[in-house]
């Protein structure tokens, strides 16, 4: 159990734990598991203007899965959500340090912004043109 | 180094997969006692004290054959793992994150009332009602099970790996309430 300090430090202090309110249409959920392990993650982001100006996370999982979707939340805040939809599970592998077998804690974290990203969108989408 | 012993040749060390190991049909519907049956004749059998010291090749043979008995017997013994070893051998290695033969990623609809679940486990701890909360966890854990099992026999191997990887994510919440439970006494 080698984890890294920044894997320890974001698992005891994790930024924006929490939850916001998933039928805002301003606000995109995320939710992903990873089968193997049991695993799940939420991530939520809520969207201005293109920006993404807040995001929360709850995540139940290892240390590796927690640090990994709180970086990301401290990472997305304040990026363009085509920005946002660039990151990479192998930055966030380079970042805290990651071992090979915890790196599906990233993939996990990659998908959950996506997935969130892509909610959004589809709720802008089919929201009405007001 | 040395010849082959002529005695120990007289039958030769199961193999193949676990079931076969253990000279059992490979299905789910084996009660306890076949399974341990059939093991501890193996295990008899096979018991490395049984070949003469001198003769090392005998001895590395019975020592290899118990040590696969053993692990067949782990795997098959317990319901559950021989429902995920069964799996296993219609090509879905639930230990696996392999998109295509590793563990199938839970629907949306599960994901989604997993969370909810976890969020209300600390409602329910706070709130005292832990034991009730349990208990349904518990069902939705036997539950999988069934669906599994039912799948199983219907040959239906996709349908069973999502209904155990299911089951993994109610007994990892039953750990965790355990945990809970603890801590809290």
């Amino acid at each position: 159990m080698a984890y890294s300090d920044k894997v320890i430090e974001h698992y005891e202090n994790p930024r924006n734990v929490g939850s916001m309110d998933k039928s805002d249409d301003d606000v995109g959920t995320g939710i992903v598991g990873a089968p193997a392990c049991g695993d799940v993650m939420k991530l939520q982001i809520k969207v201005e203007d293109g920006v993404i100006t807040d995001a929360k996370f709850k995540t139940y999982g290892c240390g590796s899965a927690i640090a990994s979707s709180s970086l990301v939340t401290e990472w997305v805040k304040g990026m363009k959500i085509e920005d946002a939809a660039e990151i990479q599970n192998s930055q966030i592998v380079e970042e805290l340090s990651l071992p090979p077998v915890k790196i599906h804690c990233s993939v996990l974290a990659e998908d959950a912004i996506k997935a969130a990203i892509k909610d959004y969108q589809s709720k802008q989408g089919a929201g009405s043109d007001s | 180094m040395a010849a082959e012993s002529r005695s120990a040749s007289k039958s030769s060390p199961p193999s193949g997969d676990h079931f076969a190991v253990l000279g059992l049909a490979a299905r789910h519907d084996l009660t306890r006692d076949e399974v341990e049956v059939a093991y501890l004749a193996l295990a008899k059998q096979w018991h490395p004290d049984r070949v003469g010291p001198d003769d090392l090749a005998a001895k590395r043979r019975s020592m290899e054959a118990s040590a696969a008995i053993n692990v067949a017997y782990r795997a098959l013994r317990d319901p559950v793992t021989r429902l995920e070893y069964l799996v296993k051998l219609g090509g879905v290695d639930l230990d696996s994150s392999d998109p295509k033969t590793g563990a199938p990623a839970p629907t949306q609809a599960f994901l989604v009332d997993m969370i909810e679940r976890r969020e209300g486990l600390s409602d329910a701890r706070q709130g005292g009602t832990l034991a009730g909360f349990r208990g349904e966890v518990e069902d939705a854990e036997e539950e999988a099970v069934d669906a599994a099992l039912a799948a199983i026999t219907e040959g239906d191997t996709p349908a069973a790996a999502q209904s155990l990887v299911q089951r993994r994510y109610w007994q990892r919440l039953l750990d965790e309430i355990d945990d809970t439970e603890h801590t809290s006494t």
